[in-house]
């Protein structure tokens, strides 16, 4: 908010015992889908902090601290597997950083501009449009995998995209770097683009995944587990300067942080386990679901702020008031199933995989 | 299956030292917050006793809003890095460890 002046107000928002228990719930929820879908779950802490009251822009900030050190154990983790491109993860990572501070400017662009709603209005408008898309493509992804699943062939490796093989196959003298995860020479040309807008969209909804990883897969021909694994690498090196550029302007707020870390650090681990008993298609069932309902939790907070800027009729109290409980209902709906269906789907198949151990047991010992 | 003795005895440790952690950080809740706000020029209003950081600040503005003009210290950023890192290191061993205690294991 603009005070006499021209200065500015950003709260932190007070945290009771009630809201500490209700980030520390979030947090291991948005772990728990982290865990289970790869990466990125923290797009379900974004809202999840703003619904509680912290501004925008300290919403995206304190996410971002609270990502980047998870990041970096996650990428030590993987990459003891192998499965972690570090050149590939380094070099997008620089990128990355570029996208960050310019998506930082914006930001603090439009909080001079418009103060912290108006940063609520942007988070949130990126956050809708960027869910929507995403969303979209993977509920697509998992009717293909669902298919082939109902056809048998479920577990069998896609092979790599006609652009991708677009990409390897062009040669730039003196901009090719080799990477281990494609096993190909890539231009660094096409790597600008990709890393700029992973660290636009980080800067803007705190998650930068949903670009970087499918356009690994998609435009460079990066097997899905190298893609996943290469972006914690992107993910540390952006969040670590993210919360650099956010922490000078003042908008990271540590408490927020920690507890969301507190129990997200619970909820990955417990969400990574889950994924070795699952099918590859009901993961992607589960992020579909996900995504395309917490996308409304901001949608219905929109008209509020265009009306609190003025850009449109400011609406009456109790409207405001009856969208943002409608937005807040629809958010913890996304995490009350995101939850179940984590937890069911790991009991399920821990519940399976004993039985048929059991059985297995058995005929040996019968044998 | 059976935990050994060993990853009792780590798992309570790891525990203590990050509950130690945290209680630290809440405990200066108050200094953390200064911090974050401070790494830029700052004017600390009270208003009804509840201190209000008003960013984007100049001494003359602040002192006509009855405020205290902190000078920024930019290397003040460097203080929830540190946390972040500190507590994600003894909290993600502690996880895991709480984890393999309480029985649930990936599939091999």
């Amino acid at each position: 908010m603009d005070t006499g002046h021209g200065m500015e107000l950003i709260n932190f928002i007070d945290i009771t015992p009630t809201i500490a228990i209700l980030l520390i719930l979030v947090g291991f929820i948005g772990g728990m889908v982290s865990g289970f879908i790869g990466s990125g779950g923290a797009f379900v802490l974004t809202p999840a902090m703003m619904a509680l009251g912290a501004p925008g822009i300290v919403a995206v900030a304190s996410n971002i601290c609270h990502k980047f050190p998870k990041a970096l154990v996650g990428a030590v983790k993987r990459n003891k597997y192998g499965q972690v491109d570090v050149k590939l993860g380094l070099v997008l990572g620089l990128f990355a950083e570029a996208g960050v501070l310019f998506g930082k400017h914006v930001m603090t662009h439009i909080k001079h501009s418009f103060g912290a709603v108006g940063t609520d209005l942007y988070v949130s408008g990126v956050f809708v449009l960027t869910l929507a898309i995403v969303g979209g493509f993977v509920f697509k992804d998992y009717r293909k995998l669902k298919a082939l699943d109902d056809a048998g062939q479920g577990e069998e490796t896609t092979p790599i995209t006609r652009v991708a093989r677009w990409v390897q196959s062009v040669k730039i003298p003196g901009t090719m770097i080799y990477s281990r995860g494609a096993q190909a020479e890539i231009s660094v040309l096409f790597l600008i683009p990709i890393g700029f807008a992973t660290g636009f969209l980080a800067s803007a909804i705190a998650v930068g995944g949903f670009i970087g990883v499918p356009a690994m897969i998609y435009f460079l021909g990066l097997p899905a587990i190298m893609a996943t694994a290469t972006e914690l690498v992107i993910a540390f090196v952006m969040g670590l300067g993210g919360t650099l550029f956010y922490g000078l302007e003042g908008a990271v707020d540590i408490r927020l942080a920690v507890l969301i870390l507190l129990g997200s650090l619970f909820g990955v681990q417990l969400g990574a386990i889950g994924t070795t008993y699952v099918k590859d298609s009901q993961v992607k069932f589960t992020m579909a679901v996900i995504m395309l309902t917490v996308l409304f939790s901001r949608f219905f907070y929109i008209p509020g702020y265009l009306g609190h800027l003025g850009m449109i009729e400011p609406l009456s109290a109790s409207t405001t008031r009856i969208l943002k409980w409608v937005g807040d209902g629809v958010l913890a709906l996304a995490l009350i199933v995101g939850a179940y269906t984590v937890l069911s789907a790991l009991f399920k198949g821990m519940k399976a995989h004993k039985e048929k151990l059991a059985v297995l047991t058995r005929g040996e010992a019968a044998d | 299956m059976a935990v050994n003795q060993n990853t009792w005895v780590r798992t309570l440790g790891w525990g203590v030292v990050t509950t130690g952690l945290y209680v630290f950080l809440f405990l200066y809740s108050e200094v953390f917050e200064r911090l974050a706000h401070t790494t830029l020029d700052t004017c600390l209003v009270h208003n009804d006793s509840d201190p209000a950081y008003h960013h984007k600040t100049t001494p003359e503005q602040c002192a006509a809003e009855k405020g205290l003009f902190i000078e920024g210290t930019w290397w003040y950023v460097f203080a929830p890095i540190a946390v972040a890192f500190a507590l994600s290191y003894t909290h993600g061993i502690f996880t895991g460890l709480f984890w393999d205690v309480v029985g649930l294991k990936a599939r091999k």
